[in-house]
């Protein structure tokens, strides 16, 4: 049977633990979609985990935001969507490189470098990061 | 995330990282390193051929690592990462500053 095109779905409290539940759905959707180049998916997995991270660390209420991540694998595409109730991020404008000596402060510029579309938007209540890699094999 | 030294000398160690090296983990290899470098060991290898992923805080653990180990004299090398390490290494431009090494032995030569 061909491989065809799929929807993923994960959501919960957005905790330290919800990056270990995103690579496991990661890993889920490299098994299920042999088809899908490795790197593709890995960069796209390095992007969802450096997201993912700061509405772990910078969300607010802290402890209390829910996020909703969701995957599409397309013929050409791979779309992910991370969702959360926090409060508006301030979405860090500079997104120049850091120095090489500092310790924080790539995340966004990493994020953005291994994806071909980096978007986000806030609704009245929740903060969108639209996440698209475009795929090469 | 776990972490062995799996080999010492003098002033060197080797620390093996297996595992994902996120925000989670970061912290702890941060503070392996600190307590390292302060035991006396100064040069350390990190071997990273069971890292399996790798984000920004982890990138920041190993930077707040070789700052440390220099400014104890020493200094601080990687060796062996996988495709997704290195790829996330030259994006950031940091394989300028933590220059992948093949293997613990190249990390290693000349120490």
């Amino acid at each position: 049977m061909p491989p065809v095109a799929g929807s993923y779905r994960l959501e919960g409290l957005a905790v330290p633990q919800s990056l270990d539940e995103l690579h496991q759905l990661l890993a889920q959707v490299a098994v299920d979609h042999p088809d899908v180049n490795a790197e593709d998916l890995s960069m796209l997995e390095t992007a969802t985990i450096e997201i993912a991270g700061n509405v772990v660390e910078h969300g607010r209420p802290a402890g209390k935001v829910i996020y909703n991540f969701s995957l599409t694998v397309a013929d050409d595409r791979l779309l992910g969507v991370l969702a959360d109730s926090g409060e508006e991020m301030a979405e860090d404008p500079d997104r120049s490189a850091p120095l090489h000596t500092a310790e924080s402060g790539r995340g966004l510029l990493l994020a953005q470098a291994v994806l071909d579309e980096l978007t986000y938007a806030r609704t009245e209540e929740q903060n969108y990061w639209t996440m698209v890699r475009v795929r090469r094999g | 995330m776990e972490l062995t030294q799996t080999e010492s000398g003098e002033r060197t160690a080797v620390v093996g990282c297996s595992g994902r090296l996120n925000m989670v983990a970061a912290p702890q290899l941060r503070s392996y390193l600190t307590d390292t470098i302060n035991g006396g060991r100064d040069r350390i290898v990190v071997d990273l051929s069971e890292t399996t992923f790798i984000d920004s805080s982890g990138l920041g653990a190993l930077i707040g690592g070789l700052k440390t180990a220099r400014q104890h004299g020493g200094d601080l090398r990687i060796a062996a990462p996988n495709d997704q390490v290195r790829t996330v290494l030259r994006l950031t431009n940091l394989d300028r500053v933590l220059r992948p090494h093949d293997t613990v032995d190249d990390a290693t030569r000349g120490w």
